[in-house]
C-alpha cells in the first residue's frame, strides 16, 4: 500500500457542491442540505453493475461519482496465464454485445507479432462478421435508451432484430453469443453454403423495415425529443479532452472512425461514410447510431457482392509463439476505439495483455457532464455513452 | 476553439513529430516505422514530452497507458493518436519496486482514469493526480495490486486471505 | 320473498350491501386489469403474455393473488409502522369509494349524491395523501424522492382535472353524475366530448397523470428510482397499492366515460337496453382503459419539469380559454344549450 505522502491530497469527493448551495450563507439561512444517494449496483436499468454515488439538490445532481468494479473479472491477469489462442474466448466476454470486435482486436494485435499472411477471404469474412456484430449491438442500444426513458416496447422490437442476427451467427459460428470465431491467422471456418444469400435476404429485409419499425416509432415522438434534445450536451473540445471515441465523439461533430483513419483488414477496400452530427446531445447520438446501422448495411452489401474465394485460415504453424515485442492494434467497436496491447516474451503465453476498452474511458463523461442535470437525465446520458458493464470492468 | 485535426501527408507528419520531440527534449531512443513514431524517454521527462505533443504538435488523443511489470522495473507506454493516421508512442522505464511518475492528467484529462487503473493494478503512484483512488478493486482493506507478477493467482487462496 | 327484498331496500342495509358489491367489483376489476394489462402489453410487444395458468391464462390473476398473500411483507427497520401500513389503505379506499357515485345504469347508482363530482375530486386528493404517506413512511431516499415527485404531480394535475369539469357542469347544470348522464341523452352527438373537446382531452391527460401511468409515472419511475414511493413494499401491502392503482385507472376511465361519453347512454336511441344499459357503460369504460394501456406501452415518460410545464403552462390555459368559450356560447346561443 502506498504511504500517505505519496498519494495526492484532495479527492473529487471532498469538493464542495456547486450551484446556489455553494454559498454557505444561503445554506445556513435556509438549512439547506443535499441528499447523498446511491443509484446502486442492483438496479433494473443501469446497463449493468454500476454504482453511482449521487449528491442531489432536490432533483438536480450536484455531484456524480461512478464506482466500478462489480463485474471485474481480471481478464488481463487471466490472459497472462493462457496460451495465445485460448485468450480469444476471454476477449469474447469483455463486451458481450459486440463480441466480434473484441476478438478481432486481439487477433490483430497478436498477428503483428506473428509471421502469418491472412488470406483475403478471411479478411472479408472478419469485416462482415464485425459489421453484423455492430448492428447486433447498436439496435439493442437504442432499445435500452428507450427502455430507460420509460417506453417498454422498442426494446422488444430491437431484440427481435438481434435474435434474427443471432440465428445467422449461430449458423456461421456455432454460437449465439460467444462466438470464438475469429482466430489467429483467419477465421475458424468458412461460411456455410447458401449463407451469403441468407445474409443478403436478411440485410434487405432490415433495410426496408428499419424505417417503420424503429425510426418512425421513435424519432418524431414528442416525449422522446423532449427527453433527449439538449440533454448531455458535449462540446467537441471537451469530447476530445475526455478521450471519448466512437459515437459520443462523433455525435459532437469530430470525425474520427478507426475504420476510416487507421484502416485495417478489409476496410481498406470498403466505401462508407463516417456518420457525424453537430448537436452533441442524446438525440444526436441516437441519429449517429441509426446512421451507423445504415452504413453497416451498406458495407455488408459491398462485402457480400465482392466476397473473394480462397482459404479462410493462414498458416500459423502448430504452436503459436510470437516474436518478442509489443503488438498494438485498434479496431472500431460499437462503443468506440478498442485497442489491445500484447507484450510477448517469446513463450506460449502472453507476458502482458492490456485491453483498452472504450467504455472505461467514456464513463468519465458521467463525472463531468451529469452534474447540473436532473436525476431522470442520468439514464439518457448513459444511453449516449451506451456502456456495457463487461467492457468497463473487464 | 474548434477541434482542428491535422492534415497532410502521413510521412511528413511523422517526421515533423519526431523532429518536434528531438528539438525539445533529450530522447533516449526513437523509431519511425509505418504509421508509428516511438520515442523512449526518461520517466521525469514524460509530462514535458506529452505537453509538447499536445501543445506544439497538436496530438489530441491519448488512447491508453499500459504498464508492464518487468520484475525489477516498470515499463510505461503512452499511446497517442493524432486522429488522422499517425500513432505516437512514448515509452519510459521506471526502475525499482515502488514506481512514481508525474501525472499527465493536467495535459490529457482523459488520463485520469487510465492512471487510476494503473495505480489500482500495479501500484504506480502518479504525482499531481487530482483523485488517485482505485478503480476496480475494493477501496479499503485491499492492500494488493493484482496485476503485479508477484500477485499469484492461486485457487487455494481464500477470500479472507485476500482481504 | 318480497319481505326479504323490502328489508334489503331499507337504507342502511342497502348501503352496506351495495358497498360490499362495489368493493367486490373493484377488487376483481383490479385483478382482471392486471391480466388485461399484461396481455395488451404482450400483444403490442409481439409476444403472448400469460397463457399458461388456466385456459388462455385467464386464471393468472388468481395465481398472482395467491402469490401475494403468501409473500412476506417486508418492512424496513426504521420505517414508521403506522404510516407505512396505513399508506396502502389510504391509497385504496378513495379509489374504491368513488365508485359509490358512479351511475352504471338508469336506476343503478349506489348513492346519487347531488354533489357527486365534488365528492370525486375530494377523494382523489386523499389518494395523493396516501402516496405521500407511502413514500415518507418508508424512510428511504428513493421513496422520499418518489413521494416528493408524486405530491408535486398529483397536486399539479388536480387543477386541470377540476377546470376541465367546469364546462360539463355548466352544460349539465348540476353536480350530480346521474344528471350529467341524463342530459347527454339522444344519441352520441349529444355527448359532451363534442362541444367540450379540449376539456375532454385535458381531462383525459390529467386523468392519466392522476392515475400515475406512463407518460406520467415518474413517482414510480421504474428506470431511475425503481419503484419510487413503493420500493420498500412487498407482498400484499404492495398488492394493495397495485390494486389501488388499477382501481384508480378504472375509476378515471369510468368518470371520463360518464362525463364526456354519455355514461350508460347508448350511441343511438334504438340501441337502448333499458336497465341493461350498464353494458354500454362497461364498453365505454373498457375502451378508455384500453387506450390507457395502449399509451402506456407506447410512449416514454416525461421528466418532472416537463410534466409540470405540460400541466401548468398548457393544460390550465387551454381549460380556462375553453371555459370562457363555453360560457359565451351558452349566453349567446341559449336555444342550443
Amino acid at each position: 500500500m502506498l504511504s500517505e505522502e505519496r498519494r495526492t491530497e484532495g479527492t473529487a469527493l471532498t469538493q464542495p457542491a456547486s450551484g446556489r448551495l455553494a454559498n454557505p450563507d444561503i445554506r445556513d439561512e435556509f438549512g439547506l442540505e443535499t441528499i447523498d444517494m446511491n443509484m446502486g449496483p442492483q438496479h433494473p436499468a443501469m446497463h449493468g453493475l454500476l454504482r453511482l454515488i449521487l449528491e442531489l439538490d432536490g432533483e438536480t445532481v450536484v455531484r456524480c461519482d461512478p464506482v466500478m468494479g462489480y463485474l471485474h473479472r481480471s481478464k488481463e491477469k487471466i490472459s497472462e496465464n493462457r496460451m495465445y489462442p485460448a485468450v480469444i474466448p476471454i476477449t469474447d466476454r469483455i463486451d458481450y454485445m459486440n463480441n466480434m470486435a473484441m476478438e478481432y482486436g486481439y487477433c490483430l494485435a497478436v498477428e503483428k507479432l506473428l509471421d502469418v499472411e491472412i488470406p483475403p477471404r478471411a479478411d472479408a469474412i472478419r469485416a462482415l462478421m464485425n459489421e453484423f456484430s455492430r448492428i447486433m449491438s447498436h439496435i439493442p442500444s437504442l432499445g435500452f435508451l428507450l427502455l430507460e426513458l420509460g417506453a417498454f416496447t422498442p426494446i422488444l422490437y430491437a431484440f427481435r432484430e438481434r435474435e434474427r442476427i443471432q440465428s445467422i451467427m449461430e449458423a456461421v459460428t456455432g454460437a449465439r453469443m460467444m462466438f470464438h470465431y475469429i482466430r489467429l491467422g483467419g477465421v475458424k471456418a468458412d461460411l456455410p453454403e447458401g449463407m451469403p444469400e441468407t445474409m443478403w435476404e436478411y440485410i434487405e429485409g432490415l433495410e426496408s423495415h428499419l424505417q417503420p419499425d424503429f425510426i418512425d416509432l421513435i424519432e418524431g415522438n414528442e416525449i422522446f425529443i423532449a427527453r433527449t434534445r439538449g440533454v448531455g450536451k458535449i462540446t467537441p473540445e471537451k469530447a476530445v479532452e475526455m478521450g471519448l471515441t466512437g459515437v459520443p465523439l462523433r455525435c459532437t461533430g469530430v470525425e474520427f472512425d478507426v475504420r476510416k483513419h487507421y484502416p485495417y483488414g478489409w476496410y481498406k477496400n470498403l466505401d462508407f461514410d463516417v456518420v457525424t452530427d453537430q448537436a452533441g446531445d442524446v438525440e444526436a447520438s441516437y441519429r449517429c447510431r441509426i446512421g451507423e446501422v445504415r452504413q453497416s448495411i451498406r458495407m455488408i452489401k459491398q462485402i457480400l457482392e465482392n466476397l473473394p474465394e480462397g482459404e479462410v485460415m493462414g498458416d500459423t504453424g502448430r504452436r503459436i509463439r510470437p516474436t518478442e515485442g509489443d503488438g498494438i492494434a485498434r479496431v472500431e467497436s460499437a462503443r468506440g476505439e478498442y485497442a489491445v496491447h500484447v507484450v510477448s516474451d517469446g513463450s506460449d503465453t502472453p507476458y502482458r495483455v492490456h485491453y483498452r476498452t472504450p467504455c472505461t474511458v467514456n464513463m468519465q463523461l458521467l463525472q463531468e457532464i451529469v452534474p447540473g442535470h436532473y436525476l431522470p437525465d442520468i439514464m439518457p446520458i448513459m444511453g449516449l455513452i451506451d456502456p456495457v458493464s463487461g467492457a468497463w470492468d473487464k | 476553439m474548434a477541434v482542428t485535426l491535422p492534415e497532410g501527408n502521413l510521412e511528413t507528419r511523422l517526421s515533423r513529430y519526431l523532429e518536434g520531440f528531438n528539438n525539445r527534449h533529450g530522447i533516449e531512443d526513437s523509431l519511425v516505422e509505418g504509421d508509428l513514431v516511438l520515442v523512449v524517454v526518461k520517466p521525469d521527462d514524460v509530462p514535458a514530452v506529452l505537453t509538447t505533443a499536445r501543445e506544439a504538435l497538436g496530438i489530441l488523443h491519448l488512447s491508453f497507458i499500459t504498464v508492464v511489470d518487468r520484475q525489477g522495473s516498470f515499463e510505461l507506454t503512452y499511446e497517442l493518436l493524432d486522429l488522422r493516421g499517425a500513432q505516437v508512442r512514448v515509452r519510459t522505464t521506471i526502475e525499482g519496486e515502488e514506481p512514481v511518475i508525474g501525472s499527465v492528467t493536467g495535459i490529457y484529462p482523459t488520463a485520469n482514469w487510465h492512471e487510476r487503473e494503473a495505480y489500482d493494478m500495479f501500484g504506480v503512484a502518479f504525482k499531481g493526480h487530482p483523485d488517485l483512488r482505485r478503480l476496480y478493486m475494493w477501496q479499503d482493506h485491499f492492500d494488493h495490486h493484482p496485476l503485479l507478477k508477484s500477485f499469484e493467482i492461486s485457487t487455494r487462496r481464500t477470500f479472507e486471505g485476500l482481504r | 320473498m318480497q319481505t326479504v327484498l323490502n328489508l334489503l331496500e331499507a337504507e342502511p342495509i342497502r348501503l352496506f350491501l351495495s358497498f360490499a358489491v362495489i368493493l367486490f367489483l373493484v377488487l376483481n376489476l383490479a385483478g382482471i386489469l392486471t391480466f388485461a394489462e399484461r396481455k395488451v402489453a404482450a400483444y403490442i410487444q409481439l409476444r403472448y403474455g400469460p397463457n399458461r395458468v388456466g385456459p388462455r391464462g385467464l386464471l393468472q390473476p388468481a395465481a398472482d393473488v395467491v402469490k401475494l398473500f403468501t409473500k412476506e411483507n417486508v418492512m424496513p427497520h426504521r420505517a414508521d409502522l403506522w404510516i407505512f401500513l396505513g399508506a396502502p389503505i389510504a391509497m385504496f379506499l378513495p379509489a374504491a369509494a368513488v365508485w359509490l357515485v358512479v351511475p352504471f345504469a338508469p336506476k343503478s347508482v349506489v348513492a346519487d349524491l347531488n354533489v357527486g363530482i365534488v365528492f370525486f375530486i375530494a377523494m382523489t386528493s386523499i389518494g395523493a395523501l396516501g402516496l405521500i404517506m407511502a413514500g415518507y413512511g418508508s424512510r428511504s431516499t428513493f421513496s422520499l424522492l418518489g413521494a416528493m415527485r408524486g405530491a408535486a404531480q398529483m397536486i399539479s394535475y388536480e387543477v386541470p382535472l377540476i377546470l376541465s369539469l367546469l364546462g360539463v357542469i355548466m352544460l349539465a347544470g348540476s353536480l350530480s353524475f346521474q344528471d350529467v348522464v341524463n342530459s347527454q341523452s339522444g344519441g352520441f352527438w349529444h355527448w359532451y366530448f363534442l362541444p367540450q373537446l379540449p376539456m375532454f382531452v385535458t381531462f383525459y391527460i390529467a386523468g392519466v397523470a392522476e392515475a400515475r401511468r406512463v407518460p406520467f409515472d415518474l413517482p414510480e419511475g421504474e428506470s431511475e428510482i425503481v419503484g419510487g414511493f413503493m420500493v420498500e413494499y412487498s407482498g400484499m401491502t404492495w398488492g394493495l397499492i397495485q390494486a389501488s392503482e388499477f382501481a384508480s385507472m378504472a375509476l378515471v376511465s369510468a368518470i371520463t366515460a360518464t362525463l364526456f361519453l354519455g355514461g350508460w347512454q347508448p350511441p343511438f336511441e334504438f340501441l337502448d337496453l333499458g336497465n341493461f344499459n350498464w353494458l354500454w357503460f362497461a364498453i365505454k369504460t373498457a375502451l378508455i382503459i384500453f387506450t390507457f394501456q395502449w399509451i402506456r406501452w407506447s410512449l416514454p415518460r416525461l421528466r418532472m419539469d416537463q410534466l409540470m410545464d405540460l400541466g401548468w403552462k398548457i393544460l390550465v390555459p387551454a381549460c380556462l380559454i375553453w371555459l370562457f368559450v363555453t360560457a359565451g356560447a351558452m349566453l349567446l346561443l341559449p336555444s342550443v344549450f
